[in-house]
Formats: structure tokens, C-alpha cells, sequence
């Protein structure tokens, strides 16, 4: 979860982040998508402002660009270290001094019910881009977690979802860290170029700073030919209903079973308390109840460790 | 030969200590400019001699010291300049010189009383070497010119003694006056005087301040305090201040005008409370960086928990980190307690909030919690990011009209403010609902329409943010017809009273405080009084008092209830802040001790059992003090618990004059 | 017709309460015919201690046979008809995530989900696994039991292995539907894999449908962003949600071993994913939010050094109530709580944390709450699951103690004390 520390390297790599449209969970209100803003924060740790942002959507959609703006805000705080920016001539001096750098994002032009999918792929390919961060899922449209698979299928890359942090990239592979559940990690090594889908455990975003999404550039880019998702015609979108409660079906034989388990109170040991208890006794009946919920992280691994 | 050599020192000290001075001028000129006004060079005077002597008057010993000692400077430097320095010798003007300079040594004399054992506030260094200076000049000035009037020997004879007498007035010249052009302590005299002619709040020189204790029952000078933030240029291309020479030249030309007399530093709660901020000291450094140099010069206490000496600046580098640290600015609380303190009206709180405004909107580096209330707020409205909607859950069965089922236009608009979402407050506003309604007001609220007034995003530095809910705020108020608007909540009661008409949204807007003052005035409330004698303490809330000069309404409240009030040491235009104002509860700068704990203390010494507040932030900051402690009871709720509902009692009810309440404490109460 | 043939004896003993064999032989007590042939109920044996602590009569007399029977957990669960399929018409194959080796109440899920779609038909619900023996698939509805072990390592993360071998099953057995958990980095993943890799191959409606919820009539729901669902034809590969459909309770399924004919067809790999296996993750690491286990200190702890050491010890995450922060015990970013962090945690422990609102707030979303409170009125107590009422930190030391790793001297924890300061 450290820094890389050949940034030299890190740098050589053309890194770059897919942004989409959020949703806020509470207003609804356009906002930097949680994933995507946290792909964008481990890009920027990466690459600093050579980071290059990429969203292919309608850029007649009002609040579009305003949101992805929130995006480029991100571009602030970088090392002074990394100097002289040939490319652009800025001195780094300077561009601390207004604040932050500036950022990039070419937002490739197409209808809402177009495939992003083979265009992101040509941009990403003309690009020569060699690492692509973006979030596990999008909050808008279909959502469904789909787009890196898609493209590193297109691609020919590898792809690995779950990301919460990378730790070194040189100019073949990136290591990095895979979430799993109960905040337990798995270390991986990917070959370049690859996709990397980060999980919502990553480290939080920086603040989008009002100064830096005003200065940072989005350019519309015309890119192949807007081809139709097919496949989404015939899907109908509805608004989410609210998913029933399972109920606890008894299957029982006799009434008297059903009706005692639909009255019965609920799971909820209901609280036991203990009192007049030594510590001794109470540490016994502590380590009991927590041997008992399987909670005792050192035992299990040890255990494990016992199986290997 | 002292008549030779006279004239060539005091116009050598003139002629450097001018070069000085220029130079001086050239560094406050590397602000951001604005247009030159000269006859406001004018207004100095008045200024001086009323306004800033307000001020300082309230110590009167340093009061009586200063008059002496700088009258009896200007005018023994002005009479030695015409004797000495032109050569008009004469008995009437020597009298005078030698009388001004004995005015000046009594106050010098007072000076060095003071200086023998400073207090802790005061700078020391060359501040302690100036009394020694002011004695200096004055016994020299009043030995050479002894002989004007015929004591001495017209010509002292030469040797040791003119030799001693020329060190002593070359030693006072060096300091008062070439000091004055090149930052000696003195410079404060030159700088001071340029800044209050110059000031970026002409306003606050129309101000009368309200005591607590004033018989007038809503201050009628409030309306001049000039207490609203400058708004920012969004499309300026720099936000904020990063360097010093991103300061207007007026606010550089008030850092200049410090005399550290450190009572801000006195005042300031998060000093206080041992967070690292200390408002001389950061006046102190913005000084250092627009002249260049380091803080090591500083010879007065630092920020608490950081040395000094170890941070410098320039003008044209970066304030933070290199100057300041951001937990510094962090750390204030915008209580303003430290702008009305200073004799020098400098405006600590414009400078922070400028740099802040920089971190924020061009560095992202918003304390955490800071920016995810921040980012609450251009979400949902709201900081704490819940839904806009849920803001009328809690009236839910109180049946509030909203003000969008009132096309015909309402008397009395009913602001809730955020403290809408919390369970603690939404106990306030329901008290505030049921007196409205006894008191027959004809009220109605925007419900989810209203947003966050956007006070916190404002004080953060997130000017946009601050901008953009100003405007929908006006948008939507713009909208409906009512007289006027009440909140429970100072902060919306300042920020859309004195911060909205600079976006266009001009609204008359009361506190609740003077608000429930006003209908008890109108006998439009009645109230049994309060069963238990029991000691209340008042704690004013910085954005209602300071800020707004509501000093007495509350009070008036309170006596109207016939609760006996315990003032705190540190009350009215004094008052201590709880700590959670200006962001400062989301900054969570640590520090060794809490403010809202502190505060706590001095309800504790009152011996008071109840605290009145007239605020939610108040309420939550002193709420979380661990129990045992008084309890917090907001203004509204005190009214609402002693209301006779009319229809209740009709013989009650027909005798609702607070004064009779007042008097007649033995009265029975229908329980 | 037998003889009812009373034992007086018994008789005798049922009837005298005060006998030490009588609930021996009042089994079962609450009804029985007495030697005259009478029908007789006895009050007292009925009905069982309801939630509030009043006894609550039930008349069927269960509670006490339960409760005589020594724990009531003897299964009522009817006995299952058995299923089987000789000859299938096709598959649908499930992939279960399988979490620690065991079926979980998600895979259940999907082969509920799986039998459904297979309704009457003859499609074999195949469970696909990458472990060699898992209990319960027979219960849970799995016709065939398709075992990949053999193709992939089950222990290493190697998804584009596992996809190889899906792959190879997909093109053998053309089955009509694939069903995954949409769990990171399990069959959400694997799940995606096989989507993509079968769009590109050309299968026809292999998009699949993710996050499925529900399916009826022949349509899936499935859930998208901006609180939208969509609603399409059943396609080929369901990515589903736990609680999509019920699980299997009513038959039981052979789950009949089969093989791949072209096994060890592996298809070449690109490897360019190498597991470097598990990191140890430091508790003080995880974010609060995150955390699964967490061991929170209040005004209640004195000793410092102790609790750190006790969160070591327990593997736990610290957490501190908001007076710990302000007292400047615990750094502001372990705060738990309203007005700190609200945290999700399998098991929380309270070390002398009186429970304020606020704090209440912020551990509402925890599956167990252990209180160590010396006062047992407090809220906390009220709350835990588990209330210990003792001093905290003679707790915490006893457990280091008991684990066999007791608190060491305290100038030896004064350097952590102040790291964790």
C-alpha cells in the first residue's frame, strides 16, 4: 500500500483513467462516481498530472461535462520534485503556484444508446495506453460492471476487478492489491498493458478542487464510427423497485410448527449479560463467545498456516 | 554646536526614516490593487482620535499612557522639527516643546512601569527597547532645549556632556522616526494611521458597539457593522490568497499597522485551547512575508505547539506550508473575537478566510472532514449529506404551512437552518413553532426547498460552493412573498441578512431572539413565571452578537421569563466562543484542551444551573461537554416551557405585559 | 388392537410433582389418559417463558417436550422427495462461490435460482466447482456435479485458468444458462470472464444480465445504476444477487458426478495474472468503516498500553468513543459513532463505552456487539448481545492472559502507547 518507488518508471507508463457520470446516493445529483473518482486518485498517485482521462458519452447532456469537470478538480498536490514539464513547457514552480496542474480528459462524442465499447477501445489503442484504471461499476446507465471485461476482451489484455491499491509498476507489470471481503488483501502481479477495475475500498478520493476544474481541458474527440448497442434495444429500463423482504418460510407439516416460527421472536440471542464474574471468568467467557463466532483472526491463521 | 548638530540629525533621521517609508509603501504596493482614494487620508483623524481610542479605552490605564506618550511625541517631534530643525528659537514655542516633552516622559515613565513585568501577552524584543527609547527621546528632547527657555546656559558647553545629550536625542530619533519608515516598532504610528485612512471596511468607523448592558433594546447601530466576507471573482484567475502579495495592498498595510499589543492573542479561543493559532503571531507573519525573512525575529508567544523561528516567507512564495502551517488557519473559528479586540481594527478574520479560500478552491486541501461536509454540500444541500427532503420530517405532525401553499404571501417566513436535521435542535424549533403560534404569527417554512444558507461551505474557503447555494437560496426566497424571516440560527441569520444583499438578495431577516423580544413587546406572548428560582447564565453566540450586534434581545428575553441572569466574565461583545463556528468543529484542529470544555468553566463560575443559548452549533459544542455540567437550554425552549397558550387561562392570558410578569414573582401559576 | 396397559408406578410418580423422577416420567407431561381413561392436561408443564419473562401457555405442548428433549434442535424439516434425472436435456450450469469450502446462503440462492429456471424440464442444474468434495449440493438442488478441480488450482486466484476450463464445459455441453454470484473477485468476476470471452467468441445473447434480483415469467430483473432495473428475456449467463430466488427445500438431487470428455482440453492461457498470495493485513490498517472486527475503548479504560495490546493480541481494529478522542487516548480517525465513523463491523467489542446516542448510531450496522461495562444499567448494555459487566481493563488483560500472550510490563508498551496516540 506504499508509494511506488521508482516514480521514473511509473511515469514511462501511459497510464490512463475511464471516468463515467455518478449519481449522489442520496440527491440523485450528478457527481464524480465513488469507484471511478477513487481510479482516479490511485492514477494520480501513479502518474501525477500525466494522467489522461477518457469518458465516452453525449457531450450535448447538460450536466455532463460539469460533472466530469469534478474529475479534473482532482488535479492539485503533486510532487514539486517531478520537474520541468517538457511537454507542456509549464515550470512546475509556477504551476504549484496557481494551485494545482491541469488536467486533461477527452470526452469521446457519442448518442446515449451507442457501444462504448469498440470506441473507448480504438482511443485507448491510439493512445498506446498501458494501464487503464476505472471503477468497478458505473452509477448510471446499465451499470453492470461489464465495460473492462469487454474491452480488455477487445484488447487482448488482462484484466483484474477488486483492485484496492497498487503498489509498484515497472514497464512490464503492475503489482497491486485485491480486496477481499473483511478488509483482507491478496497480492497480485499483472502483465502490461492491463485493466485495472478498482473497488470502492481503495483509498478515498482527493477533494475536487473548484480551481483545477475550472482550468482542466475537456476536449470532445470524434473517434470511429457510433455503432448501436444492439443487445440494450430490447432491454427495458424501469425504475429500481425496492426488493421484498425474504420472509421465512417454514416448511412444516404441522400448523403448529408454522405458527410457532412466524410468532417466534427474532434470531437476537437478545442480549445475554453476565455478571459477578472474575475477569478471569469473564475473559473465559469472552474468548469462548468469540471462539464460538469464529472471530479469533489469530487462530485462523494459524490454522490456516497448520493446513499448508 | 548642538545648534548645528540638531537640524542635521533630525533631518537626517527625516530624510532616511522617509526613504524607509517609501520603501515600506513599495512592499503594501505589491498587493492586489484597487483604485486610490486619496482624501480618505482625510478620515484619519477622526478615526483616530474616536474610533481606534474607542477601542483602546478599554483599558484606561493604557489608554491615558498612549494619549500621553503619543500626543506628547507628535507634538514635541513636530515643535522640535520647527525649533531644532528650523532654527526658530523662541521662548513660547520652547515652553511648549519642553512641556510636550514632559507629557511624553510622564507616559513613557507609564510604559516602563508596564514593561518591568510585561504580561504575557505583550511582544518583547524591540517592543521592550522602545520604552527605553521613548525615555530616551523625551529626556533628550527636554535637555536640549532647556536653554530655549532660559534655564540652561543658551550654550552648553561642549565636550562629554553634548556628546551625551546628541546620543540620547540621535538614540530617540533612530527609533522613533527612522524606525518608523523601517519597521521598528514605531512603524505601527506611520502604518496604523495609513490604515485606518485606507481601511476595507469604512463601515465599521459609523459603528457604535452595543454594550450588554445597554438600556436600548436592539442596539440600533447594529446595522453598521460591517462584519460580511468580501465576496471572491470566481473567474479571477487566482482563488484566494497564496502569497502574500495576493493580499489587497489595504490588508498587507493593516498587517504593518500591528502593535502587538497581543490582545487578540488574549481573546483568541483556539489559543487558548493550545491549537496552534495565535492571531499576533499570524499578523506577525504576514508581515514576515511581505518583507521577507524569517519568523525568528518574533519576540512574543508563538503558535502553541509550534516554534518559532523555524518558518519563513517572501512575498512572492507560498504562505502555507512554508510560513504558516494549514492547521493554523484550520484551527480559528471565525469568532471574531480578536478583530473587535485589536485597537488597530486589523481583520484577522478576512486574512484567514482569504488563505483558506486558496487551500480549498485551488489546492483541495480542505481538512477531511471539512471537504466530505464540502462535498455534502453540493450533493445534497445539506453538510451532513442526508436527504433535502427529510428537512420537515421532525414537524411532521406539527402540520407547518409551506410557503409554497401560500401564494398570498405570509407575515413571518420561518427559516429552519441544518440544525433541521438534528434531533437536538429540532427540539429548539419545535419550542420556537409553539410560541410562534401562541403569539398568533402567521408563519409558513420552505421545507425541502430551503437549503443550507451556506455559511460552513463559505468559511471553508469554498467560495463557490458558498456561491452557488447564495444564489438558488435567493432564487428561491426571490420566489415567495413574505414580510420577513426568522431564524433560530445565527449563522443563516448573518449569512443571509449581511451576505446575500452582495448576491443580490436583500431580505429582512431576524433572529428568533428579537423576534420573540418583539412579540413580547407587543404583548403578543404570555408567560407564568418560572417556578423555580433558578440561575441562568447567557451565552451569546458570535454570529448574533459580535457579528450582528444582538446583544440585548436575548437578555430582555431572558428578564421577561423573570430568570435572575449570572453574566459570565466573558459575555456580550466579549463573549467566549464555543468553539464550533467557522468550520472549526469539522477542522478538529487538537489541541490541549476544548473550547466548548473552557466555555463550559465559565458557565460553571457563574454558578449558574442553566446556560441560555440562542444557537445549534452553541448547543451541540456545549452539549457534548461530559456531564455533570449545567444544563443547555436554547432561548426558545426556555420561552415555549413558561407560555401560557391562549385559551389556556383567560385570566392569564389578558395580563401578558412582561413586566407584570417580572413584578409580580409571587403570582400563582396554573400549573 | 393392543392393550393399554398403565404402569402404576409411573402413574404414580407423573402425578407427584415433588418426586425426583417425576420430569423423567412426565414426558410427555402435558396431556396423557389416566389409568381411568380420562384425558388429563397438566397446567404447569405447559407454555414456555416468552421474551418479556411471562410464561406463556401453549396448549400443543411443545415447548415443554423441547425443552425435555434438551434443546428443541431436533430437525422438523419434513423428509425431502428424492429427484432424479437419468437422462438430461441440457444443463444449467451454477457455479457456487463456495467461501471457505461450504455452500453459503448465495449459492443456495443460485441453485434455487437454477431449478427454477429449469422448472419441469429435464435440464440437469449442474453445480460447477473447483474444489473437490462439497457437502450439501444433493439439498441444494445440484442434479449434476461438474468437478474442475483437476483443471485449476483451487487455492491460487487464477481466473483466466478457471475461465479456460468454463470455457472448455461451455463448449461441451452448450448449456442453456450460466448462473454467478455477483460477488469481487468470485463468480462476479468469473462470471463477467465468461461474458466477454463467449461475446467475442460470437454466442449468440451471451451479454449477460448482472446484479439479477429476480426472475418470473421468463424475465430477469436485474439492477443497474441510477436506481434503475432492467427488465429482459432470461439471456444465457445470470450474474445474481443473493435472495434472488429461494433456495431448494422441498427435494432432494443426486448431484451425480460427471467429467469433461475433452479433459485437460486446456486451451491455451495467457498468464497474465499471477497470484502472489494473501497479505497480511495490520487491524490498524483497515479503515474503520471497513473493519471486521473491532475492539472500541471508552472513558471505562484506564490502561492504554493494555487495550493496545488486547487489539494486537485479538487481531482486532481500534475504535474509541468520541470522549476517548476528545481526552486525546485515541487519534479523531478511530472515532466511532454519529459524529465519527459508522461502522459495519461482525463483531464489536465496548470496552467501558457507556453507549451515547450518537455512538449507538454508529454501530447499528455491527452483527454482534460485546459490552464490557462496569455498570449494567448503562445503554451499551442494552444494546450488546453479550454483556460482560467487569472492570475493562482487568477484562482485556485476563484475555491476553488466556491467549497466552499477557500484557508486558508497561514500560515496554510505552513506545506503542504513543505510535497509537
Amino acid at each position: 500500500m506504499t508509494l511506488p518507488e521508482s516514480k521514473a518508471d511509473a511515469s514511462d507508463v501511459r497510464t490512463i483513467a475511464l471516468v463515467s457520470a455518478g449519481r449522489h446516493v442520496v440527491s440523485g445529483r450528478s457527481d464524480r462516481a465513488r469507484e471511478d473518482a477513487r481510479a482516479v486518485e490511485m492514477g494520480l498517485k501513479l502518474a501525477g498530472d500525466a494522467l489522461t482521462l477518457v469518458h465516452a458519452g453525449d457531450p450535448e447532456e447538460p450536466t455532463l461535462v460539469e460533472c466530469l469537470r469534478g474529475y479534473l478538480g482532482m488535479y492539485h498536490g503533486f510532487d514539486m520534485a517531478r520537474g520541468f514539464d517538457m511537454a507542456r513547457g509549464v515550470d512546475m514552480v509556477e504551476r504549484r503556484g496557481s494551485g494545482g496542474g491541469c488536467g486533461r480528459l477527452d470526452l469521446l462524442s457519442m448518442a446515449p444508446s451507442d457501444d462504448a465499447v469498440p470506441m473507448l477501445a480504438e482511443w485507448l489503442e491510439a493512445h498506446e495506453a498501458k494501464l487503464v484504471l476505472t471503477g468497478q461499476r458505473a452509477e448510471c446507465g446499465e451499470g453492470s460492471g461489464l465495460l473492462p471485461y469487454l474491452l480488455a476482451e477487445r484488447l487482448g489484455w488482462a484484466v483484474v476487478t477488486g483492485v484496492a491499491a497498487i503498489e509498484s509498476v515497472d514497464g512490464e507489470a503492475v503489482t497491486l492489491l485485491q480486496a477481499l471481503p473483511q478488509g483482507q488483501r491478496r497480492r497480485l502481479t499483472v502483465t502490461l498493458p492491463c485493466l485495472v477495475a478498482v473497488d470502492a475500498v481503495a483509498p478515498a478520493p482527493r477533494q475536487s478542487a473548484f480551481g483545477p476544474a475550472r482550468r482542466g481541458r475537456v476536449d470532445v474527440v470524434e473517434i470511429g464510427q457510433p455503432a448501436p448497442d444492439a443487445d440494450r434495444a430490447a432491454w427495458q429500463f424501469m425504475p429500481a423497485r425496492a426488493r421484498p423482504k425474504r420472509l421465512k418460510v417454514v416448511k412444516s407439516a404441522n400448523a403448529r410448527d408454522r405458527f410457532k416460527a412466524a410468532a417466534a421472536k427474532s434470531e437476537a440471542s437478545g442480549g445475554r449479560v453476565l455478571s459477578d464474574l472474575t475477569a478471569d471468568q469473564a475473559a473465559e467467557k469472552l474468548i469462548e463467545y468469540l471462539r464460538r463466532e469464529n472471530l479469533l483472526r489469530q487462530e485462523k491463521i494459524s490454522a490456516a498456516e497448520g493446513d499448508q | 554646536m548642538l545648534q548645528t548638530l540638531l537640524p542635521i540629525l533630525i533631518f537626517t533621521a527625516l530624510a532616511v526614516g522617509a526613504i524607509g517609508a517609501a520603501r515600506r509603501i513599495r512592499l503594501w504596493r505589491r498587493g492586489r490593487r484597487s483604485p486610490m482614494r486619496w482624501q480618505r487620508l482625510l478620515r484619519m483623524p477622526k478615526r483616530y482620535l474616536n474610533d481606534l481610542h474607542h477601542v483602546v479605552a478599554r483599558d484606561k490605564a493604557m489608554a491615558h499612557t498612549h494619549v500621553a506618550t503619543a500626543g506628547g511625541f507628535v507634538a514635541a517631534m513636530a515643535l522640535a522639527i520647527v525649533v531644532h530643525g528650523f532654527g526658530w528659537h523662541g521662548p513660547i514655542l520652547g515652553g511648549l516643546l519642553l512641556a510636550a516633552s514632559i507629557v511624553m516622559f510622564v507616559g513613557a515613565l507609564a510604559v516602563n512601569r508596564r514593561r518591568l513585568n510585561p504580561p504575557a501577552k505583550l511582544s518583547k524584543g524591540p517592543w521592550q527597547r522602545l520604552s527605553k527609547s521613548l525615555l530616551a527621546y523625551s529626556v533628550g528632547m527636554f535637555l536640549v532645549s532647556l536653554p530655549l527657555v532660559g534655564v540652561a546656559p543658551t550654550t552648553l558647553g561642549g565636550g562629554a556632556l553634548v556628546l551625551v545629550l546628541t546620543l540620547l536625542v540621535a538614540w530617540g530619533l533612530l527609533e522613533m522616526i527612522v524606525g518608523m519608515g523601517w519597521g521598528g516598532p514605531m512603524k505601527h504610528a506611520f502604518a496604523g494611521s495609513l490604515h485606518l485612512a485606507f481601511h476595507r471596511r469604512p463601515e465599521r468607523f459609523d459603528d457604535q458597539h452595543g454594550e450588554p448592558q445597554s438600556t436600548n433594546p436592539h442596539d440600533v447601530h447594529r446595522g453598521s457593522r460591517s462584519t460580511a466576507l468580501f465576496p471572491l471573482d470566481l473567474a479571477a484567475p487566482k482563488l484566494g490568497v497564496e502569497k502574500p502579495s495576493d493580499f489587497q495592498w489595504e490588508q498587507l498595510l493593516g498587517f504593518d499597522a500591528c502593535v502587538q499589543c497581543g490582545r487578540c492573542q488574549a481573546v483568541c479561543p483556539a489559543f487558548a485551547a493550545g491549537q496552534p493559532l495565535n492571531p499576533k503571531k499570524l499578523i506577525q507573519d504576514m508581515v514576515v512575508g511581505m518583507a521577507g525573512g524569517t519568523d525568528a525575529r518574533y519576540a512574543g508567544s508563538g503558535y502553541p505547539g509550534i516554534d518559532v523561528g523555524k518558518h519563513h516567507g517572501s512575498s512572492a512564495s507560498p504562505i502555507v506550508p512554508q510560513l504558516v502551517e494549514a492547521e493554523t488557519l484550520w484551527a480559528c473559528t471565525t469568532c471574531r473575537a480578536c478583530v473587535e479586540e485589536c485597537p488597530m481594527m486589523i481583520e484577522h478574520v478576512d486574512a484567514i478566510v482569504d488563505m483558506r479560500r486558496f487551500i480549498t478552491l485551488e489546492m483541495g486541501e480542505t481538512p477531511e472532514k471539512g471537504a466530505a461536509a464540502i462535498d455534502n454540500l453540493i450533493a445534497t444541500d445539506n453538510p451532513g449529506g442526508l436527504d433535502n427532503a427529510s428537512r420537515l420530517d421532525w414537524a411532521a405532525d406539527l402540520d407547518l404551512d409551506r410557503i409554497k401553499d401560500r401564494p398570498e404571501g405570509v407575515d413571518v417566513l420561518l427559516w429552519l437552518g441544518d440544525g433541521a436535521f438534528d434531533m437536538r435542535n429540532q427540539r429548539t424549533l419545535r419550542a420556537l413553532v409553539k410560541i410562534l403560534r401562541a403569539g398568533g404569527v402567521d408563519f409558513a417554512v420552505l421545507g425541502e426547498e430551503e437549503r443550507d444558507s451556506g455559511d460552513v461551505a463559505r468559511r471553508l474557503g469554498d467560495e463557490a460552493t458558498f456561491q452557488r447555494l447564495a444564489e438558488r437560496n435567493i432564487a428561491t426566497l426571490s420566489r415567495y412573498r413574505f414580510r420577513r424571516i426568522v431564524t433560530a440560527d445565527p449563522h443563516s441569520f448573518h449569512v443571509i441578512g449581511r451576505e446575500y444583499p452582495a448576491f443580490g438578495g436583500t431580505f429582512e431577516i431576524l433572529h428568533h431572539s428579537t423576534f420573540m423580544a418583539e412579540l413580547f413587546e407587543a404583548g403578543r406572548l404570555s408567560v407564568g413565571v418560572n417556578p423555580h428560582s433558578e440561575t441562568v447564565t447567557y451565552h451569546d453566540p458570535c454570529y448574533l452578537g459580535r457579528y450582528n450586534g444582538e446583544f440585548a434581545a436575548p437578555r430582555q428575553l431572558l428578564a421577561a421569563l423573570g430568570l435572575e441572569v449570572a453574566e459570565m466574565a466573558r459575555s456580550g461583545y466579549r463573549s467566549r466562543c464555543c468553539g464550533g463556528g467557522g468550520g472549526a468543529a469539522l477542522s478538529d484542529v487538537p489541541g490541549k484542551a476544548r473550547i466548548p470544555d473552557m466555555r463550559m468553566e465559565d458557565v460553571r463560575e457563574t454558578g449558574a444551573t442553566t446556560v441560555a443559548v440562542a444557537c445549534p452549533q452553541c448547543t451541540a459544542m456545549l452539549e457534548g461537554v461530559v456531564e455533570p455540567r449545567p444544563q443547555i437550554r436554547d432561548l426558545a425552549e426556555l420561552v415555549a416551557e413558561a407560555l401560557i397558550e391562549p385559551g389556556f387561562d383567560e385570566v392569564v392570558a389578558t395580563a401578558p405585559t412582561p413586566a407584570r410578569a417580572k413584578v409580580q414573582p409571587d403570582e400563582e401559576i396554573p400549573a | 388392537m393392543s392393550v393399554r396397559r398403565i404402569d402404576p408406578h409411573a402413574e404414580r410418580i407423573r402425578r407427584n410433582r415433588l418426586h425426583p423422577r417425576h420430569r423423567e416420567f412426565a414426558r410427555p407431561a402435558w396431556r396423557w389418559t389416566s389409568a381411568e381413561g380420562v384425558t388429563r392436561i397438566n397446567p404447569h408443564a405447559l407454555g414456555a417463558i416468552g421474551p418479556n419473562g411471562i410464561k406463556r401457555l401453549d396448549r400443543s405442548g411443545a415447548s415443554v417436550e423441547a425443552s425435555i428433549a434438551g434443546g428443541g434442535q431436533a430437525s422438523t424439516e419434513p423428509a425431502r422427495r428424492q429427484i432424479t434425472l437419468e437422462v438430461p436435456s441440457g444443463y444449467i450450469m451454477v457455479v457456487p462461490e463456495l467461501a471457505e469450502g461450504r455452500l453459503s446462503d448465495h449459492d443456495r440462492d443460485l441453485l434455487g435460482l437454477a431449478r427454477q429456471l429449469a422448472g419441469d424440464t429435464d435440464l440437469a442444474v449442474t453445480a460447477v466447482t473447483f474444489l473437490s468434495d462439497v457437502a450439501g449440493l444433493e439439498e441444494a438442488g445440484a442434479d449434476r456435479r461438474l468437478d474442475l478441480a483437476n483443471l485449476v488450482d483451487a487455492e491460487t486466484y487464477d481466473p483466466e485458468s478457471r475461465l479456460a476450463a468454463l470455457v472448455a464445459a461451455e463448449r461441451e455441453l452448450v448449456p442453456s444458462h450460466w448462473i454467478f454470484a455477483d460477488d469481487f473477485p468470485g463468480g462476479g468476476d468469473l462470471g463477467r470472464r465468461l461474458a466477454a470471452r463467449l461475446t467475442s467468441d460470437g454466442v449468440q445473447e451471451a451479454r449477460p444480465a448482472t446484479r439479477v434480483w429476480q426472475v418470473a415469467d421468463g424475465r430477469s430483473l436485474s439492477r443497474a445504476g441510477d436506481r434503475q432495473d432492467i427488465q429482459r428475456d432470461v439471456p444465457k449467463i445470470l450474474i445474481a444477487l443473493a435472495e434472488c430466488a429461494d433456495p431448494v427445500s422441498e427435494t432432494r438431487h443426486e448431484a451425480r458426478p460427471m467429467t469433461l470428455e475433452a479433459d485437460n482440453a486446456a486451451i491455451e492461457i495467457t498468464a497474465g495474472i499471477v497470484d502472489r498470495g494473501r497479505v497480511a493485513v495490520d487491524p490498524q490498517q483497515i479503515p474503520l468503516a471497513q473493519a471486521p472486527f473491532i475492539l472500541s475503548a471508552g472513558r471505562g479504560v484506564a490502561d492504554w498500553a493494555g487495550f493496545h495490546h488486547a487489539a494486537d493480541v485479538l487481531g482486532a481494529s481500534e475504535g474509541a468513543s468520541r470522549v476517548a478522542v476528545d481526552d486525546g487516548n485515541m487519534p479523531r480517525a478511530r472515532q466511532v459513532g454519529a459524529t465519527g465513523t459508522f461502522v459495519a463491523a461482525s463483531c464489536y467489542i465496548a470496552v467501558g463505552i457507556s453507549g451515547a446516542v450518537q455512538h449507538l448510531q454508529g454501530i447499528t450496522r455491527c452483527q454482534r456487539v460485546i459490552a464490557i461495562n462496569r455498570d449494567p444499567t448503562c445503554d451499551m448494555v442494552k444494546r450488546a448481545d453479550l454483556a460482560i459487566i467487569a472492570d475493562g481493563d482487568a477484562v482485556l488483560a485476563a484475555v491476553c492472559q488466556q491467549l497466552g500472550r499477557p500484557t508486558p510490563v508497561p514500560a515496554a508498551t510505552e513506545e506503542r502507547c504513543h505510535d497509537a496516540a
